[in-house]
Formats: C-alpha cells, structure tokens, sequence
C-alpha cells in the first residue's frame, strides 16, 4: 500500500502541481503562501492517502487540503503583513467568455506573467509556480547560480504580495502585452525537457510534449499572431530529431553524428510549414526571435548529411537572429558557423571576444564549443582541458556522454 | 490597499513653464481630483516645491548627532514634484488610477505599509 500510494502522490505532484498551485494564483495575492499550502498538501498526502485510501479524484483532494492548510498558515502567521486579506478572488471563475484562452494551463500562464514584474522575473516566476520546474532547473535554464535565481524568485513573490499584483485571468486585450512571456515560458519549458539539466535522462518527454501541445494550441487560438507560429516551428523541428540525439548506450549524439533516417520527417514537414508561414506574416517587417531559430533548425533538418549543410544559409540567419536577439549564446552558435565557412580560428576569435560573458564560464556548451575549435586548429593540450572543464560544468550523465571519448582523443594525441 | 503615486518631473518646471502651461496643469489636476472624488474613496494629494529647496539630515558619521546637508537626498535629472495617496483594490486598479493623473515625465507606484489598526 505504501508504495503505491508514494507513486499515486509522486504522479499526482506531476501531472497536478501546477493545478493545485493554480487554484491559488487565482485567489491569492501571496504566492509564497500559494507554493508553501501545495507543498503541505502533497505531504500530508503520503499519510492521509495511507490510512484512508487513494481518493477517487486527488487533485481535488489536494486542492481542498492546500485550502485548509493556507488558512492554518495564516492563523499562524505573525508578519501582520501576512495577515492583509488574501482571497480577492470573485467567484465568477467558472464562467469563461468566448474569447477565453482554450486550455487551463495556457491561462495560468497567461495569469501569471504579470506585466508589474521585469520579464525575466515573470517567466522565472511562472515557470516555478505554474509549471513546477525546480528553482535549480530554472536557473540553469537562464544560465545563473542558483542562489541568484532563488533570490529572484523571493523577490518576485514578495513584491506580488506587498505591491498588491492581483493574479487575475488577464481580458483579451491585455493578452498580446503578455505574450513575449509566455512565450519565453513555453519555450523555456520545452528546452527543459529536451535537455533535462541534470540526472540520466538527455530528455523529459513530458514536459517537451507538454510545451509543444501549449504551442499548438496557441497557434490555434491566435493564428494570426506570427512569432506563435515561429515557436511552433522551433519547438517541432527541435523535437522531430529526438530519437536520434541519444544512442544505444544513451550516450549523447551530435547533430554532425545523427542518424538522419531517425529523424521524424513528418514532424520536420510540419515544422518547415509553420516557420514558412511565420515568415510570409512578416514579410517587410523583422520577424520575433523565434522564427529565425526555427528557420535555423529547418535548414540542418533539410541537409541530406552533415556536411551538406548550408552554412552559408545558415550565416545569414544567424546575423539576422544576432539583430532581433542579441545573446551570447547566439553568438556563441554563430562562431562555430563562421568556423565551418572560414577556418576554425575565425570561430576562436568570436569566442575569445565573448569575454564579459561571466554566466558563460560556468557553460559547458561554451567550454565545449571552444574545445572543438582548439582541436581543428591542433591545439590539443588547451582543447583536452576545455574538454574536461566542459564535463565539470554539466550534472546531466547523458550530455556528459560524448565529451569522455573526446577527452580521450585528445589525452592519444597529445601522449 | 493604499498606493503613494510620485509623480516626476524636471526641477527647472516652474521656472520655464508659461502662465498658460501652468494654468493647464492646475486643470489637470482638478480634473484627477474629480476623478477621484467619483471613485468615492478617501485620497490625499500635494505639490512640492523644486528639490533646490530641499535639506537632507542624516546621521553624522561618528554618531554623535546629525548632518544638514543643502540638496536632495539623492541628485536626480528628475526629481519627485508631487505625490498622491489614493486607495485602490490591487496594483492593477492602481495602475488604472495612475493612467489618470497628469503625468508627463513618470509616475512611481508604491504600496503604502499598513498596519493592524
């Protein structure tokens, strides 16, 4: 009994965390209040669940004990700040308009990325509360120490319960003023799952389903809005290489070193469509940040081999995206496309600019970039270093997978 | 919920400003004042005189008393000219009632601390 109740909770935190969580969003000020009742609720779950039985629908079950457990809070709370009004919530959630966003997690979001907190708060916040990402996912997700994020994420909730930030179902208008949000959230989401930051697995099916479904049914209730149609894109064409990018063993493989007959061609055509149509929306305007990414994405998917690959195309993307989303991450990928067209020390020379870049030397992507470029140029003493920085940087085995071989490559040539 | 809105502008107003100008920000600031009003809720509201005006006391460094300083707490390009208490349901609503107030250079919102009775 007690197993499987650990597994009915352990499912329930899930599938319903953000459900639970969510019910507060919408009737409480204090999101910090909101996280630490779901937190108890799932707790006293284990036992509750153990001696009265599994309850037919235990998301209410928890939603109902969440209740209980924020108003316990409250008695107990001392900070007469604290102790402002919380519910403010009128009772007329039920009833959806029309032009309501079609699906209860999308509105969440929507509700959550409220506007009075800075973006990258925001998306932080929401993909914390909403989504129920761990604080450390997310701060690797935007490349920070995890102290900061934790910070971040304080803070946001604290200003959300002083400032008075009512967590309301935003109306239609107020929708397209929040979209840069969620989209970063949705997208955030799907780069969770598609490379889980730490732990065995290289993905997290769920939650990259999860982001693309979001996704897709954005695109449906707001066709005409182009950068939706652009994350799509992204996110099916990044998807549709899924089952080639870990091997038999589960090692990580590259894309110069996938198996392009794995890759998921029907996927890839849905993809293609969704990035052109993106495009055409934009024509004569520049285009969000996200459909040049897809276009991207698009044209290592079309390369019948690795070293078909238009690099050239993809250069041009790459300084179009440099202009609608200057990142050094972006450039980070641009120099190893500038190394395929004009010599690996072309490349170096980008990296090597990258030096205010702090986040970017605790990166492994960026460790490792720099160790396949000192490689090419047979520098192989300062690459077999990169390398093992590299492999220091990351806590998920699979990604750790490829850089032991190249480690080894480069300690043979360098004996 | 009580918010402080600090309304912003350049110290040097009063001094370039037109009789005319002058007499559209008094109107504009009755005409906030009525809107208030027909929200129905209490509110309080003042202009100050530039931050040039301004004295800062702070406590002097051996800790022994004060120091009186000629100027603003902090020198900015543009200084806090006036403030308004008002009452609103949440941020939002607050926000709501900022959009209102004659604003040509920025609005702070803060929320006002308040205490169990």
């Amino acid at each position: 009994m007690k197993g499987q109740v650990e597994v009915a909770v352990a499912e329930a935190h899930e599938r319903e965390w953000s459900r639970v969580v969510g019910t507060f969003v919408r009737s409480t000020r204090d999101l910090d209040l909101a996280e630490d009742a779901a937190q108890d609720a799932f707790v006293s779950a284990i036992d509750a669940w153990a001696r009265d039985g599994i309850p037919a629908s235990p998301v209410a079950w928890l939603i109902t004990a969440a209740r209980r457990k924020a108003i316990d809070r409250q008695r107990r709370e001392t900070n007469p700040l604290r102790k402002l009004p919380l519910l403010i919530v009128p009772g007329d959630d039920d009833v959806l308009p029309p032009d309501e966003i079609p699906d209860e997690h999308l509105r969440l979001i929507f509700t959550c990325c409220h506007p009075a907190l800075a973006i990258k708060v925001r998306v932080a916040l929401t993909l914390r509360l909403v989504c129920g990402l761990e604080t450390a996912t997310i701060a690797r997700l935007f490349v920070v120490p995890l102290p900061t994020m934790a910070a971040r994420i304080t803070r946001a909730k604290k200003k959300s319960a002083i400032s008075g930030i009512a967590y309301r179902v935003p109306e239609a208008h107020e929708l397209p003023k929040r979209l840069p949000a969620v989209f970063s959230v949705v997208y955030l989401l799907f780069t969770a799952g598609h490379t889980a930051p730490s732990g065995d697995r290289l993905v997290q099916p769920e939650l990259t389903r999860w982001a693309l479904d979001l996704a897709s049914i954005m695109a449906q209730f707001m066709p005409e809005e182009p950068e939706v149609l652009g994350l799509f894109g992204l996110l099916r064409l990044s998807d549709a290489r899924r089952e080639a990018r870990v091997d038999s063993k589960g090692h990580l493989v590259l894309v110069e070193r996938q198996d392009r007959l794995r890759w998921d061609h029907a996927a890839i055509q849905e993809g293609i469509v969704a990035v052109e149509s993106s495009l055409v929306r934009t024509r004569g305007r520049l285009p969000g940040r996200y459909a040049p990414q897809a276009a991207i994405e698009a044209v290592h998917s079309e390369a019948l081999g690795y070293e078909e690959t238009d690099w050239q195309q993809l250069l041009c993307l790459y300084n179009l995206l440099r202009e609608v989303a200057p990142s050094p991450i972006v450039e980070m990928n641009r120099a190893v496309i500038v190394s395929k067209l004009s010599g690996p020390d072309a490349g170096l020379a980008i990296l090597d600019d990258l030096t205010d870049w702090d986040a970017g030397k605790h990166y492994y992507l960026f460790a490792a970039a720099r160790a396949d470029l000192l490689r090419r140029l047979g520098r192989v003493a300062e690459a077999n270093a990169e390398y093992r920085r590299a492999l220091a940087l990351t806590d998920n085995g699979i990604e750790q997978g490829f850089l032991p071989e190249r480690i080894g490559e480069t300690d043979m040539a360098g004996a | 919920m009580k918010y402080l809105l600090m309304i912003y502008g350049p110290d040097d107003w009063s001094e370039t400003s037109t009789p005319e100008q002058e007499a559209a920000e008094m109107e504009a600031h009755d005409a906030f004042a009525a809107y208030l009003q027909g929200r129905g809720a209490a509110f309080s509201g003042e202009a100050l005189h530039p931050s040039n005006t301004a004295t800062t006391l702070r406590p002097s460094e051996n800790g022994d008393g004060f120091m009186v300083t000629d100027g603003p707490f902090v020198e900015l390009k543009e200084n806090l000219g006036g403030f308004y208490i008002i009452e609103a349901a949440d941020l939002d609503d607050a926000i709501e009632v900022a959009k209102h107030c004659p604003n040509d250079h920025g609005i702070e919102i803060r929320p006002v601390l308040e205490f169990d009775s």
